[in-house]
């Protein structure tokens, strides 16, 4: 039997590589930023449309927020420029093309 | 109000609704996104055993990024718990409510930590600068600085 393939249609889904969440995560929904609550692949509550104009932003400490959340924290003298975590300074970790699909920072030494 | 805030506390509400709240905490009003009202009791042995006392929330439009105001009420015949860092008239010297406040933290954890202060409570007195404190307190908690003196 011979068959055409007359027509197909993909679907794909697209998700922040946070270093720690499971594709399979139990909730479905993925981790949230613990600053808005709303989950990563959804955008901040200043933002229309997720992506990569609602950007996240990670820590060296590990920890990853909307970059708008985490910088209208920032912009905060009760921040003291800490981390909501951990409270520690915070450092924005450098995120290079290419380690996409590595582990992710807590991989890192 | 900020739809920001709005946002954030409707989150924290329907989270409330969905898996209750921590024991011996309970939602007496949340009718907006302005102030909220929770009664709160120590579980277990304290010195506060069967007492109960409802605490009021305020959030302003940039919560959680600004802290929200919390005290004890102490109108309608309630009372503030007595505690060295809970002054009668309701306001509370806690770190997490002035300069140790982070964003991630939740009405329900604000609630958790100051159960947890009542509970470790060792004697029930008023802060030594009660009487001056009340005299010239501001209506808001959150315009006061105070002073952080112990980590109990």
């Amino acid at each position: 039997m011979k068959i055409t393939v007359k027509h197909w249609h993909a679907v794909a889904q697209w998700r922040w590589d946070t270093g720690n969440s499971d594709p399979d995560d139990a909730d479905g929904e993925g981790d949230v930023c613990g600053i808005c609550r709303v989950p990563f692949e959804g955008c901040c509550p200043s933002c229309k449309m997720p992506g990569d104009d609602c950007p996240l932003i990670w820590g060296e400490c590990t920890h990853v927020f909307h970059l708008h959340c985490l910088l209208k924290w920032l912009g905060t003298v009760a921040s003291k420029q800490q981390c909501p975590m951990d409270r520690r300074t915070w450092v924005t970790a450098e995120r290079r093309v290419g380690e996409a699909s590595a582990p992710g920072p807590a991989a890192d030494s | 109000m900020a739809s920001i805030a709005a946002r954030r506390l409707a989150k924290e509400l329907k989270e409330i609704h969905a898996e209750g709240c921590p024991v011996g905490i309970n939602l007496l009003k949340a009718d907006d996104f302005e102030t909220w009202w929770f009664s709160i009791e120590v579980m277990g042995e304290s010195l506060y055993k069967n007492e109960a006392y409802t605490l009021q929330f305020r959030f302003d439009a940039q919560y959680p990024i600004s802290s929200p105001a919390v005290q004890f009420v102490v109108t309608d015949g309630h009372q503030a718990p007595i505690h060295p860092h809970v002054y009668s008239n309701g306001h509370i010297c806690a770190s997490i409510l002035g300069n140790e406040w982070s964003p991630v933290l939740s009405v329900t954890a604000v609630c958790v930590t100051l159960q947890s202060m009542l509970a470790s409570c060792k004697k029930k007195e008023r802060p030594v600068d009660n009487d001056r404190y009340v005299r010239h307190a501001p209506d808001n908690p959150k315009k006061t600085q105070f002073h952080y003196d112990d980590d109990t």
